[in-house]
């Protein structure tokens, strides 16, 4: 009797050891191998909690001025220096740092996701549909986007006036980042229909939504995440190339490239007006740039990245 | 002649497609853009009657509707070929030509020269992959991704005033097209050098990253094929192989992508026509925005889809010439 118990257990055991890891399971651990990836993230989340809460780490806010200390050298009252005006830099970076972040996720995140609806349904509907969904397309990658940016933001028309000019170069950015995204998108759903496994699942009878949850996304699903990273790079370095120049974000409203822009014609005089946003920015950039390469090992699924086996040593 | 067919037509879609978004523009431009309320700041401050009645002369009235200051203006092109005036009265059609031919001039040898540089090093790097100098090539690439154009062309300018200080003379003109009162011949030729190395050193230097990669990534992907395989099977070393069958394939792509490029380098135009301060297309867009300028702006958009539809044509045609398998029907 003892012995039948034993040999249950015994197998059970045997199945436990390669049970089927989840995909979330698989993807984290992907993604943990990557060292520099890893980086890059702990990077990336130090930034987003420095925009968050460094503001506890001095007392003074972007507001006040202090007349005691205007365009000074990083001293221990105000730990990174005060611009021209007075106003402590460590306040004005964490504000830009933060409005620079927010915009980077917003317009990677929406243009990631209308970018997929737009070239799934390309891809699905095709035909006459397909043709004027791309001659839309097509126009609007025409467009030169700076242009647009420029007029939108300086107007002098009184309903955009209104608007806070982050949002309006959100919604600018927004129109013209997806475009790129969803050609690419539709040429592979219209090769990932063809697919014999989609065929198949189709002369079964399998619903199309869950064709387009079981095969469709989790093929698309690694350029997708891959375009979000790319998008909020691409965003952030957006933000920070057009105020530079001052169309995009304008004062009082304060980003990296505000700050950037401000400081670069008295770099000699007030060197850490330069330098301290734009090594913010660079980190910024950089830590996304670095997790790029991991993120797209981790979702792809026909990814040949193989990891150390994890064996558990027999007790026996 | 089965390509020139098929170009027109290419042209023809293209024609719709800058109509079409010149007309959003100016609807985006003339609804956003209002020149009468810079107007109120001049000193004497004219009445609002006499703004309207200036800003009638040059057709911009701001008492009509979009719609028919569209009409107006569709029908001063149509006609005569009049892309309108400024609001200080200057001829958009006068000025566009000279402007062009500054940006033309400060943007061919560094198109050229990233083009020709980027293609090169993608290959050296393809053929070296995972060697040394692959590794410094592409990571040099990945760096340029992630600086803004503007703050590069600015570290460059820093870096040659840097020189200059160095050597303890003027070598490099940082900003502008030439010194004015130059007498010609060598003493001109030498004056045009040092105002055009900065720009173009900055504008090929960190251009050619994107060209890099593609063409490295597509050559790697050709590097395996079967016919690849085959042609080094007869006997032919890695690198014949290389640039006798993969090379011609893995170019297409990157051909392509040339088209899409084209806007980039004009987006990427403005910023160093701003900071080299060329009085450029770019520049001069940048700042008819900011005087409220409808006509030069919308005539500015037209030509940036024109550029793109050159460019877009240019890449069919190129791919058309390299490519064996494409077949035009």
């Amino acid at each position: 009797m003892t012995n039948l118990i034993d040999t249950v257990a015994e197998v059970d055991e045997a199945r436990a050891a390669d049970v089927v890891i989840g995909k979330g399971r698989i993807i984290f651990r992907r993604f943990m191998r990557n060292k520099t990836a890893v980086t890059g993230l702990a990077i990336f989340l130090g930034l987003f909690a420095f925009s968050l809460f460094g503001g506890f780490l001095t007392t003074w806010d972007k507001e006040t001025i202090d007349p005691l200390n205007i365009g000074m050298g990083p001293s221990p009252e105000h730990l990174l220096g005060t611009s021209q005006a007075g106003i402590d830099l460590l306040a004005l970076v964490v504000e830009g740092t933060r409005v620079s972040i927010f915009i980077g996720l917003i317009v990677g995140g929406l243009s990631v996701l209308i970018s997929a609806v737009y070239g799934c349904s390309m891809a699905f509907f095709g035909g006459k549909v397909d043709s004027v969904m791309l001659f839309i397309l097509e126009a609007l990658i025409m467009m030169p986007a700076i242009l647009v940016v420029a007029v939108a933001t300086s107007g002098g028309g009184q309903s955009l006036k209104e608007l806070p000019s982050w949002l309006l170069l959100i919604a600018v950015l927004l129109f013209f980042s997806w475009m790129g995204t969803a050609r690419l998108v539709r040429s592979l759903a219209m090769s990932l229909m063809q697919r014999d496994y989609v065929k198949a699942a189709k002369y079964m009878g399998v619903p199309s939504m869950r064709i387009v949850r079981r095969h469709l996304v989790p093929n698309i699903g690694s350029l997708l995440v891959l375009d979000f990273t790319r998008g909020i790079t691409g965003a952030i370095l957006a933000e920070v190339a057009f105020s530079y120049i001052g169309i995009g974000i304008k004062l009082p409203d304060v980003s990296l490239g505000v700050l950037i822009g401000g400081a670069t014609w008295q770099v000699s005089s007030f060197p850490w007006m330069f330098w301290v946003p734009l090594t913010v920015m660079f980190l910024l950039t950089g830590s996304l740039a670095m997790m790029n390469d991991g993120l797209r090992d981790a979702f792809d699924p026909t990814s040949t990245s193989i990891g150390r086996a994890k064996t558990k040593k027999k007790s026996k | 002649m089965q390509v020139l067919r098929y170009l027109g037509k290419r042209a023809l879609t293209y024609l719709v497609m800058i109509f079409l978004t010149t007309s959003a523009g100016y609807f985006l431009a003339v609804s956003s853009l209002k020149p009468a309320l810079l107007e109120q700041e001049k000193i004497p401050r004219p009445s609002p009657e006499q703004v309207a009645n200036s800003f009638r002369l040059l057709g911009l009235d701001p008492n009509l509707n979009p719609w028919e200051r569209y009409i107006q203006w569709l029908g001063g092109i149509l006609t005569r070929w009049d892309w309108g005036r400024s609001p200080n009265g200057a001829y958009v059609n006068a000025e566009f030509a000279d402007r062009v031919m500054i940006s033309t001039r400060l943007f061919i040898a560094s198109i050229i020269l990233t083009l020709i540089i980027g293609v090169a090093l993608g290959v050296y790097s393809a053929a070296r992959q995972y060697k040394f100098q692959d590794r410094a090539i592409t990571s040099y690439s990945y760096l340029v991704h992630i600086l803004p154009a503007p703050i590069a062309y600015f570290l460059v300018q820093l870096g040659a005033i840097g020189i200059n200080d160095a050597v303890g003379e003027r070598l490099f003109f940082v900003t502008g097209i030439s010194t004015p009162g130059i007498e010609p011949g060598w003493p001109a030729f030498v004056d045009l050098v040092a105002h055009y190395a900065v720009p173009t050193f900055a504008m090929t230097v960190f251009g050619w990253a994107g060209y890099q990669i593609a063409q490295r990534q597509y050559l790697l992907d050709n590097v395996n094929a079967d016919f690849v395989r085959t042609a080094r099977a007869k006997g032919l070393t890695r690198n014949q192989a290389i640039t006798r069958h993969a090379l011609r394939v893995s170019f297409i792509p990157v051909a392509q992508s040339i088209a899409f490029t084209i806007p980039a380098i004009f987006t990427g135009g403005f910023f160093a026509e701003a900071i080299f301060a060329w009085p450029g297309v770019g520049l001069w867009s940048i700042d008819a925005i900011g005087k409220q300028d409808v006509n030069v702006a919308t005539a500015m958009l037209a030509y940036g889809s024109v550029i793109f539809a050159i460019g877009a044509i240019l890449a069919d045609f190129a791919t058309t010439l390299v490519d064996p398998r494409v077949r035009v029907q």
